[in-house]
């Protein structure tokens, strides 16, 4: 680690610390510690984050995290910035998370607002990749895929799924996140080839859907263990229950039958 | 093979993929503003300027500049589709530092080898290029003087440098970096057929019901017909592809069978597949009896390295000795039917290319020792793999091979071409084919790729190698150089008959002072070849002017005396010619920026410069040896000159470029649509200097099997390249097979015509016991080779094997690919792919910077164990198109004995915590 780079991480975190005391003029820096997440979809956090509105009442804003991050990954959000001022976040277009397996900056943190029971990085959790199919020259049949073989979980996080293009002979190799593995360090973003790019690191809860709890996919069920063979469910119990003098629908039921 | 399995992925899309999905109804007012961001285009047909599968594309000027390309949709290669960096052929021409200007070393007004880099006239840099070519031919004759060009070079480039050298300077020191990807193949076309470049084409990917990568990782290297393969491979089920290879790669993910081997394992491989066809009673007998015959060679035939340890480093030392004794190991000694520790005189170094006949029951006896045991337990290339498995994919290896109802295609690039003995497994690899009676017919043949977008085109046929003339002729034939003669219009013995240096000897011979002038056009050799620190410290410290023509500030650049700025691809009219035989031209789209100008002009000026008295006298030329030359001697032609309508004043430029025949090609011309041409306005002259060069070229290629079409033919319209022979305005898909090459006759069936080396003697597998040679028209050759080892091997001081190579998203140095931001984002640095264990025995871990380190030098480089390329322990790779992590100068100089090819493949490294 070079002094230069030490130098430019410390001003990193007083800049922001600085931009926050002069922002809050008139306000304590308590006030500013407390302040509420404002937090908005493309703001991504250190490995290990709480979720946004736990984190936002740990973190301390003490840079810690930012001094730790060899790569100066990290900074500290500005007033103007994606994130609430003066907590950690970071901007994968232009430096991502490359994943540290000793995970400097969760271990740095004094709050927990890193969960220090993170010990693998491959289970964090910063943010998940999404592809605009549109205007990515995979999907449109260029040999390109830089995001699949950037991916430090290179066919597990992202895979390629090969289809004939049908009009040639040329095959298409799509790239697919798979939000199982996705860490969201966003070397994917940082390395995609078009002006803007065709895959973006967003935090999950802005992107990702919940299906219903009263039904399970087949083969996520399969990959939770509740497989199709099964044992079978017990017999009902056999309750003598007294019957109800009135119940919802009684009324209509016991009415004549329809004309 | 993950990435077929087809699991419930999140497609996890910003916007739903609709647009993509035909039938969509595009807004007219959304066509009225892309149509209105595209006034003032005109669009017109190119190539691709990266690899050799030779992608055509379109692209679109306005003002004088580059604003878009976009894939051809008509090109039947590549069909609309492009590779990351075919997507960016528009910007690479836009590269901040772009060289405008020509740059000498200068002190004190005056060039200076210790001086620096100072921007010059154009005036001032040719007098200085003059006065030490002058000074070279007086000091050395025509071999002081040597040019390094390109299988990037256009096809006009080449035919102009060739005849400049080998007519004008009368020197056979021309030798391009084609020599550094293609020279195995090369040889082993001529030896087997007789008869340069493939007899199948791309059209067979989709015949194919199996398909062999051999050393190629195409998933890579050939991006976008590995789409085809990949396409092949889905919408044929049955379809099988194979990789062999040294580590699993990209190309592994669709693989049905990955064979990871050990370095030079497949010359045992091949001879294992060859003993099974012949146990399992699956040779074509037909076939092989009609149209083949057998032969082998020495196996004595060294490393390709100097003979002697005077210019080597001290930890050389050890492994160039072997260049002339090499101690046979136990593998060797079983495959070449000798004891083990026999020490063997490397007797045929300077002839490893001779060759006899054998009988049938020869070859049999020769493979009979490459059992399915020995081969595996020789072969196996991943520590972790059980034998048996190993053994079991062998076994399928050949099933595919044999089976009748398998059309099959094997595809090699690098890993057989640079490799101590690339001919040979070039050579096996047909054998196979051949003794199926596989080759040469619709999805069914042995096919080597191309590397380059013009190894094809302008390297192999123009002939710019120090053996070649022009159409598969040779410097060293008496009846081709007579020919070559007639055509450019020379007095009889002008050309110099003796075989020139190859690349790699034109680098030693800067080291031992033998070359004094050197002209390197295209490339960036002082960072590709292997071992450059000699190189390196050789173009700084002896007396010499090298001469660098190049569009960037480049490794070779930075050690010249004189750059010299060039005009890049759509700066200029030419043309390519790919893997598959297919010619493809340019009209020029814009004009080279500043003082930059195209390498036909640079060459062209500098003709003007010499007269036929300066060249054509008497001039000596040690080893020269031939019927109507002195001895080491080439003789004065002037007074035969005068014969032809030469003076002794005539310049070069005048003999041998703007001839009547040419000068009657008047620019401008119909063809060029309104298109400028900075040749031909840069030299004043009035003619139409790429037509006339490529129409006096293709003279040579008419009736000889090599027939190019006219040159506005390939301007056409309708035309998108054309696969050479083109004969009565038809292009050729198969060479050598009936119905579809038109120089095979009707009953013929196949017919191998190629006319090199078809005379050969008579012998055992140890040796000649008849030289009265016997004619083999029409016949291919089915070669045995057998295995040799490495001739570096790991040991406990450097303990792993390195390979390099090029990775998707650069092209080979990096020189154009690393000035695109977004293609440098991609990858902005070599990393070096490692087992993670092998890592963690070095104490290092993903992402350190660990020192690499050879007999010849050393780098830094960052730790990848995760990456693309999954290593086998005891292997690691790097790409060699990062200046900073300048990994081909630890790579060892060692090369294919009969093709000069270096082995790029195999070196052995330790790597240290840095």
């Amino acid at each position: 680690m070079n002094d230069s780079s030490r130098t430019r991480r410390d001003f990193l975190v007083k800049g922001a610390q600085m931009a926050g005391a002069a922002a809050s003029v008139g306000f304590i820096w308590h006030a500013l510690v407390k302040s509420e997440a404002r937090a908005s979809a493309g703001a991504l956090r250190p490995p290990g984050a709480l979720a946004e509105r736990d984190f936002a009442a740990q973190c301390i804003k003490c840079g810690q995290c930012v001094r730790a991050c060899p790569y100066g990954t990290l900074s500290l959000a500005s007033v103007a910035g994606p994130a609430a001022t003066g907590t950690p976040h970071f901007e994968p277009r232009t430096v991502p998370c490359y994943m540290c397996p000793d995970l400097p900056c969760t271990r740095a943190c004094p709050s927990g607002a890193l969960d220090p029971a993170l010990d693998d990085v491959n289970r964090a959790r910063m943010g998940l990749a999404v592809i605009d199919e549109e205007h990515c020259l995979s999907w449109q049949g260029l040999r390109c895929e830089v995001c699949y073989r950037v991916c430090p979980l290179r066919g597990k996080a992202i895979v390629i799924n090969t289809e004939s293009r049908k009009t040639s002979r040329h095959a298409v190799f799509e790239p697919m996140v798979d939000s199982e593995h996705c860490t969201g360090c966003g070397l994917c973003e940082k390395s995609c080839p078009t002006e803007l790019a065709a895959i973006r690191v967003l935090r999950p809860e802005f992107v990702q859907g919940r299906i219903g709890a009263h039904y399970r996919m087949q083969d996520k069920a399969s990959r939770s263990g509740q497989a199709a063979d099964a044992p079978a469910a017990a017999p009902s119990p056999r309750i003598a229950a007294p019957k109800p003098q009135a119940a919802p629908g009684v009324d209509y039921l016991n009415q004549a039958a329809p004309p | 093979m993950t990435s077929l399995t087809r699991r419930a992925f999140m497609k996890s899309g910003i916007a739903a993929a609709t647009a993509a999905t035909v039938g969509i109804t595009v807004s007219q007012e959304a066509l009225a503003q892309a149509k209105a961001a595209e006034a003032g285009w005109s669009w017109d047909k190119g190539v691709c300027r990266f690899c050799g599968t030779g992608c055509g594309i379109q692209i679109a000027t306005k003002g004088g500049q580059i604003v878009a390309v976009k894939g051809d949709p008509d090109a039947p290669v590549n069909r609309g589709l492009n590779c990351i960096k075919g997507y960016f052929n528009g910007r690479i021409l836009y590269g901040q530092d772009r060289l405008t200007r020509p740059l000498m070393r200068m002190k004190d007004g005056a060039f200076d080898k210790r001086g620096d880099f100072v921007p010059v006239s154009w005036d001032r840099a040719m007098d200085e290029m003059e006065r030490q070519a002058k000074r070279a031919l007086a000091q050395k004759g025509p071999t002081g003087i040597a040019m390094i060009p390109s299988g990037q070079s256009l096809i006009q480039e080449g035919y102009t440098a060739s005849k400049l050298m080998k007519a004008g300077f009368r020197s056979n020191n021309i030798d391009p970096n084609a020599r550094l990807c293609m020279a195995s193949a090369v040889a082993a076309f001529y030896q087997t057929f007789g008869v340069d470049e493939p007899a199948n084409n791309y059209d067979d990917i989709e015949l194919a019901d199996a398909m062999i990568l051999w050393g190629a990782n195409m998933a890579e290297a050939h991006p976008v017909l590995w789409s085809r393969i990949t396409d092949r491979r889905l919408t044929a089920r049955t379809t099988k592809i194979v990789n062999i290879t040294t580590f699993a790669n990209l190309s592994s993910d669709i693989a049905d069978l990955e064979i990871v081997m050990k370095p030079n394992a497949d010359l045992a491989i091949q001879n294992y597949v060859a003993r099974e066809i012949i146990a399992r009673n699956a040779v074509n007998r037909e076939f092989v009896d009609r149209h083949c015959v057998f032969a082998t060679g020495p196996a004595d035939i060294g490393y390709g390295m100097r003979p002697t340890d005077k210019f080597a480093f001290p930890a050389e030392k050890d492994v160039q000795g072997q260049e002339l004794v090499h101690v046979l190991d136990k593998h060797e000694a079983v495959g070449q039917r000798k004891e083990p520790g026999t020490r063997v005189e490397q007797k045929n170094r300077t002839s490893a290319g001779k060759h006899w006949l054998i009988s049938f029951d020869d070859f049999k006896k020769a493979v009979e020792p490459y059992t399915l045991d020995f081969v595996a337990e020789l072969a196996k290339g991943d520590p972790d793999e059980p034998l048996d498995k190993f053994k079991a994919k062998l076994v399928e290896l050949v099933d595919i091979y044999v089976d009748p109802k398998r059309n099959v295609m094997s595809f090699w690039t690098m890993g057989f071409n640079q490799h101590i003995r690339g001919v040979w497994v070039n050579e096996q690899c047909y054998a196979t084919h051949l003794l199926l009676g596989k080759h040469a017919r619709p999805g069914n043949g042995a096919f080597s790729l191309t590397g380059q977008p013009s190894a094809c085109g302008t390297a192999r046929e123009v002939g710019t190698f120090s053996h070649r003339l022009p159409a598969d002729m040779l410097v060293d034939n008496a009846a081709h150089r007579k020919t070559t003669e007639e055509m450019w219009k020379l007095p009889p013995n002008t050309l110099n008959p003796k075989i020139g240096s190859d690349i790699m000897a034109i680098l030693r011979d800067l080291e031992d002072g033998g070359v004094k002038f050197l002209w390197i056009q295209t490339t960036n050799p002082f960072q590709s070849t292997p071992n450059a620190n000699h190189w390196l410290k050789a173009a700084r410290e002896m007396d010499s002017f090298i001469v660098v023509a190049e569009a960037y500030p480049t490794v070779t650049a930075k050690v010249a005396d004189l750059i010299l700025p060039a005009a890049m691809i759509f700066e200029k009219w030419g043309g390519y010619g790919n893997a598959e035989r297919r010619t493809q031209l340019w009209r020029q789209q814009v004009d080279p920026p500043g003082e930059a100008r195209s390498d036909v002009w640079m060459m062209l000026e500098f003709a003007k410069r010499f007269r036929l008295k300066d060249v054509w006298g008497e001039k000596a030329v040690a080893g020269v040896k031939a019927d109507g030359y002195p001895d080491g001697k080439l003789p004065d032609v002037l007074a035969e000159a005068q014969k032809l309508g030469y003076t002794p004043e005539t310049t070069l430029y005048e003999a041998l470029f703007a001839t009547a025949d040419n000068r009657k090609v008047a620019w401008p011309d119909p063809v060029a649509k309104g298109h400028g041409n900075s040749t031909v306005k840069a030299l004043k002259e009035g003619w139409f200097v790429e037509k006339a060069l490529f129409e006096e070229y293709r003279r040579f290629t008419v009736a000889k099997q090599h027939d190019l079409a006219a040159f506005d033919v390939y301007y056409r319209d309708d035309v998108r390249g054309l696969r050479w022979p083109v004969v009565d305005g038809k292009e050729t898909k198969w060479r050598f097979v009936e119905g579809h090459d038109p120089f095979v006759k009707k009953g013929e069936g196949f017919n191998f015509y190629g006319p090199l080396l078809k005379a050969l003697p008579t012998g055992n597998l140890d040796d000649v016991t008849d030289p009265k040679p016997t004619s083999l028209a029409g016949k291919a050759k089915i070669f045995f080779r057998p295995y040799a080892a490495p001739v570096e091997q790991t040991d406990a001081n450097f303990d792993l094997w390195l390979c390099t190579g090029r990775i998707l998203e650069h092209w080979h140095t990096g020189s154009m690919t690393r000035r695109v931001p977004e293609l440098h984002r991609t990858a902005p640095t070599a990393v070096m792919y490692m087992h993670a264990d092998d890592a963690a025995k070095r104490g290092l871990k993903r992402n350190d910077v660990a020192w690499i380190e050879s007999r010849r030098g050393k780098v830094k480089v960052v730790v990848e164990t995760k990456g693309r390329n999954r290593m086998p322990k005891g292997s690691v790779f790097v790409a060699f198109f990062d200046e900073a992590v300048f990994i081909n100068k630890l790579v060892i100089d060692a090369s294919d004995p009969i093709s000069r090819e270096p082995d790029y493949k195999k070196s052995a490294v330790k790597v240290y915590k840095a």
